[in-house]
C-alpha cells in the first residue's frame, strides 16, 4: 500500500473527474486532494481504494499526458479495477459536493439535514377521490 | 441506561438481541410481571449524535454510518461473508436493533401471503393466518405509532391509524396522478413516522429526508424510544455492550441461559428459565448454529436441519425518473410516500408467481445523486448532475423472495467477529422467479414514470446492498421435520427456547416484514404470558 500518496497526481486526476465548470475550478485545483487524502486515512476501504488507483496511475506518465491521455489512463483503471475505483470515485463525489462553492454554483441550499429540516404542504385527503372508488381487491383466502 | 449485571439471579426469560423483536417481547412480557433480562451488543444511541446534523453525512453514511456492517465495522457489529450471496445483507446493531437505521414503512403482509402452497402451489402456507396476527400488528401500530390512512382497497379493512399520512409533497402528487391515470392501484404508505407529536418526547417529523441515518428529531419510531423505556419502567433489565456466545442447555436438553462477553471481553454466563432469540434473520441461525454441543451437534433447536436454511431478503430494482422542471423532491422521508400493489398477487399470465409491491423513493443529496446512475465522470457530470439533483422520483420493486433451502446462513469457517465468534457466511442466489418478476416491475415501472411525465429514466436492475429484510431461517410450522418453531414461536426440540424475529417467517410476502416481525414478537410474548407461567419464578 502507498503511504506517501502524490498529492500532484491526486490533483490531477481529480480535475479530470470533476473538471471546471463555469468559474469553478476543478476539485484538484480547489486543493481537494489534501481532503482526500485525509478523509480516505479514517477508513481502510477508502485508504486502499485511493492507493489502488494512485498506484495504478502512478506507473505511467500520466502528469505529462494531456487530457485524452489522462482520461484513457483513469478508463484503464476503470476497468481494471472497478471496485477501488468506483470507492474511489464515491469518496471524492462526497468531498466536492461538501463544499460550499459548489453548492453555491448549484444552487443547492447546501446545510446539513437537521435541524432544520425542510416544510411540507399538510396532508390533503382530497388526493384519495379517484382510488378511493376502487372495489376492494385484496385476494380473500 | 443499562442496569448492573446481576449474575446469580435466574431471570424468567433472557432475550437475546434489543432491536425491533427483542424489545418487543421485553416490554410484554415485563408488564406481565415477568424477570426479564435482555443481552445486548451494540449500545444506546444518541440522536443528537446522528451525521444528519454534519455537513459530511453523505461521506458518513459511506462508512462509520453505513447500513452495511461490512462497511461500518464497528466493534458492536459482526462482518458477514458475501463472496456467495448475490445480496448483502444491512443491519444496525444496538438497543433498537435495524429500526434505528430502517426507513420506517410499515405495511402488513396480505392474507394469501399466508396460504402460498394452498393458492399457488410453491413454498409452504403458514401455520397462522393474518386474522391470527391481526391484534398484534393493531397493538404494534399503537406502541410505534402509524401516520397512514385507513381504506386501502388492496388490503383487508383495518383499524384508524394514529396520525394522519405523511405528506405526499409535489413529487407523491405528480406519481399519484400517474397511478389514476393508468387505473392502477396506489394508497399513502403506512409509516412508523410521527406526523403529529405521538409518544413520550417524540416531535412530529420534519421532512430532513434522510431518516436511514438515524432520526435526530425521534419523529421516526424506533424501539429504543418507546418498547425499551416501558419495559425498563416495568423492571427488565437490559445489558448493553454484551455478546451473547452460546444458548446453554441442561442434560434433559432444556435452556438455561446464555454464555455472553461483558464489554470488557470476559466469559459472563446468565441463568433463565426460557431464552427468546430475536437477533435478526442472520444473528438468529448464527446463534443456534453456535450453540451446538455434544448434544445439540448440528446446532441448538436443529433436528430438522433447517436452522439457517431458506433464507430470504426480498427482491429489489428499481426506476428512477428525470424531472427536469420539478422542484425539490428530496422534502420529506425517504422512502415512505406511496405503495402500490397493483401487481402484488399471482396472475398466471405474467410467467411468475406471486408478485411485487412499488415503494417510492425521494432525491437525495447531490453526492448521492452523483453516485447514482448516469452520472459520469469527466466532461459531462456537471451536466448530467444538474439534470438529476433535485429532479428525480424514483420507484422501487420489492418482489416476493419464495424460500429456498439452497438460501443459506451458515457459520464461516475463518471469518470472526471482534470477540473471536464465527461470522455468518451467505449463501443466496437470486432465483428464475424472482428475477422475472423484478423485470416485469421495471418495464411497467418505467411506464408509469413516463405517464408521470419522466423526460428519461435510470433503470436499476438489482440492488446489492439491499438486505434490509432477513427472513426464513428458522422457520415456523406444524411439522417438526421442516420447521423451527411452531406457531408460538415455540422450538419444537426445546420447549423454553422462543424465537421471535424475522427468522420464523414461511415465506416473505412483498412488504417490509417489521410490523409483521413484532406482532409476531407480542403474539409469542402472549403465548408465554398466558401458557407459560411455569416459567416464572
Ligand atoms: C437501512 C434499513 C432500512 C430498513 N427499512 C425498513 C422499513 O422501511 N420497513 C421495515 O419493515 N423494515 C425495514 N428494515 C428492516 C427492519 O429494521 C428489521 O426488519 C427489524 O429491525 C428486524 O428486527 P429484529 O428484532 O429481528 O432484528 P434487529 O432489529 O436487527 O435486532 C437484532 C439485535 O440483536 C442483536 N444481536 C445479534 N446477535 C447478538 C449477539 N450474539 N449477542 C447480543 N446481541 C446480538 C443485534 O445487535 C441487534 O441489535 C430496514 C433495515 C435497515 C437496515
Amino acid at each position: 500500500m502507498t503511504t506517501n500518496l502524490d498529492t500532484n497526481l491526486l490533483s490531477a486526476a481529480l480535475d479530470r473527474v470533476l473538471p471546471p465548470v463555469d468559474d469553478l475550478a476543478g476539485a484538484g485545483a480547489m486543493g481537494l486532494a489534501e481532503v482526500v487524502v485525509e478523509r480516505s486515512r479514517a477508513d481502510d476501504r477508502f485508504w486502499d481504494a485511493l492507493s489502488t488507483v494512485m498506484n495504478a496511475l502512478s506507473v505511467g506518465e500520466f502528469l505529462s499526458e494531456d487530457g485524452d491521455g489522462q482520461d484513457g489512463a483513469i478508463r484503464a483503471v476503470e476497468s481494471s479495477d472497478p471496485n477501488a475505483f468506483t470507492l474511489w470515485l464515491d469518496v471524492v463525489y462526497s468531498i466536492y459536493y461538501m463544499q460550499p462553492e459548489v453548492h453555491k454554483r448549484l444552487g443547492w441550499h447546501g446545510r446539513a439535514p437537521q435541524p432544520e429540516g425542510n416544510s411540507m404542504p399538510p396532508w390533503d385527503e382530497s388526493i384519495l377521490s379517484n382510488i378511493r372508488k376502487r372495489e376492494p381487491f385484496w385476494r380473500k383466502v | 441506561m443499562t442496569t448492573d449485571h446481576n449474575t446469580d439471579r435466574i431471570a424468567d426469560v433472557l432475550i437475546i438481541g434489543a432491536g425491533a423483536s427483542g424489545a418487543a417481547v421485553a416490554a410484554s412480557l415485563a408488564e406481565a410481571v415477568f424477570d426479564v433480562v435482555c443481552i445486548e451488543q451494540g449500545h444506546w444511541q444518541d440522536a443528537s449524535k446522528f451525521p444528519t446534523t454534519e455537513p459530511d453525512y453523505e461521506l458518513r453514511r459511506m462508512s462509520s454510518w453505513s447500513i452495511n456492517p461490512n462497511k461500518r465495522k464497528l466493534p458492536e457489529d459482526y462482518p458477514v461473508n458475501v463472496n456467495d450471496s448475490a445480496i448483502e445483507p444491512v443491519m444496525f446493531n444496538g438497543v433498537g436493533g435495524s429500526t434505528i437505521l430502517w426507513a420506517a414503512h410499515t405495511p402488513r403482509l396480505h392474507p394469501s401471503d399466508f396460504k402460498v402452497k394452498t393458492l399457488d402451489g410453491v413454498a409452504d402456507d403458514w401455520p397462522i393466518s393474518y386474522e391470527d396476527l391481526e391484534p398484534w400488528y393493531d397493538l404494534n401500530d399503537h406502541v410505534m405509532g402509524c401516520a397512514g390512512i385507513a381504506g386501502d382497497p388492496a388490503n383487508p379493512p383495518r383499524s384508524p391509524r394514529q396520525m394522519p399520512p405523511v405528506p405526499l409533497g409535489n413529487d407523491g402528487e405528480m406519481l399519484a396522478g400517474a397511478f389514476d391515470r393508468l387505473g392502477w392501484h396506489w394508497w399513502p404508505s403506512d409509516n412508523y413516522v410521527n406526523t403529529t407529536r405521538y409518544g413520550e418526547g417524540r416531535d412530529a417529523c420534519n421532512f430532513c429526508g434522510h431518516n436511514m441515518m438515524g432520526c435526530y428529531q425521534r419523529a421516526k419510531s424506533s424501539t429504543d424510544l418507546n418498547y425499551w423505556p416501558r419495559a425498563i419502567d416495568q423492571g427488565a433489565e437490559l445489558v448493553t455492550g454484551a455478546r451473547v456466545r452460546e444458548i446453554t442447555t441442561d442434560s434433559a436438553g432444556k435452556a438455561t441461559g446464555v454464555n455472553y462477553l461483558d464489554r470488557e471481553g470476559n466469559d459472563q454466563h446468565r441463568q433463565a428459565r426460557a431464552v427468546v432469540v430475536a437477533a435478526n434473520g442472520v444473528g438468529t441461525p448464527r446463534m443456534l448454529l453456535m450453540s451446538a454441543s455434544e448434544k445439540h451437534p448440528n446446532g441448538l433447536a436443529n433436528s430438522s436441519g433447517m436452522v439457517g436454511k431458506n433464507l430470504m431478503f426480498h427482491v429489489y430494482a428499481g426506476v428512477t425518473g428525470v424531472f427536469p422542471d420539478h422542484e425539490e423532491p428530496w422534502v420529506g422521508p425517504a422512502a415512505n410516500m406511496i405503495m402500490s400493489q397493483e401487481f402484488y398477487e399471482t396472475d398466471s399470465d405474467r410467467g411468475f408467481l406471486r408478485g411485487y409491491s412499488y415503494q417510492t423513493g425521494r432525491g437525495q443529496g447531490p453526492g448521492s445523486v452523483a453516485r447514482g446512475a448516469n452520472v459520469p465522470w469527466g466532461a459531462d457530470h456537471h451536466k448530467q448532475l444538474e439534470r438529476r439533483l433535485g429532479n428525480t422520483v424514483g420507484l422501487g420493486a420489492i418482489g416476493d423472495d419464495l424460500p429456498e433451502e439452497h438460501n443459506t446462513v451458515t457459520l464461516d469457517d475463518r471469518l470472526v467477529d471482534s470477540s473471536g465468534l464465527p461470522a455468518p457466511k451467505i449463501t443466496y442466489r437470486v432465483s428464475k422467479n424472482s428475477r422475472a418478476l423484478l423485470d416485469h416491475s421495471l418495464v411497467q415501472g418505467q411506464k408509469l414514470l413516463k405517464e408521470a411525465g419522466a423526460e428519461e429514466v435510470d433503470v436499476n436492475r438489482f440492488s446489492r446492498e439491499a438486505g434490509w429484510h432477513l427472513m426464513g431461517t428458522a422457520r415456523m410450522g406444524d411439522d417438526p421435520e421442516r420447521s423451527v418453531v411452531d406457531s408460538n414461536g415455540q422450538s419444537h426440540d426445546i420447549d423454553n427456547l422462543f424465537i421471535v424475529d424475522g427468522s420464523v417467517f414461511v415465506t416473505g410476502g412483498a412488504v417490509n416484514p417489521t410490523p409483521t416481525i413484532q406482532a409476531i414478537a407480542l403474539r409469542t410474548a402472549d403465548y408465554i404470558a398466558t401458557h407459560r407461567q411455569d416459567l416464572k419464578a
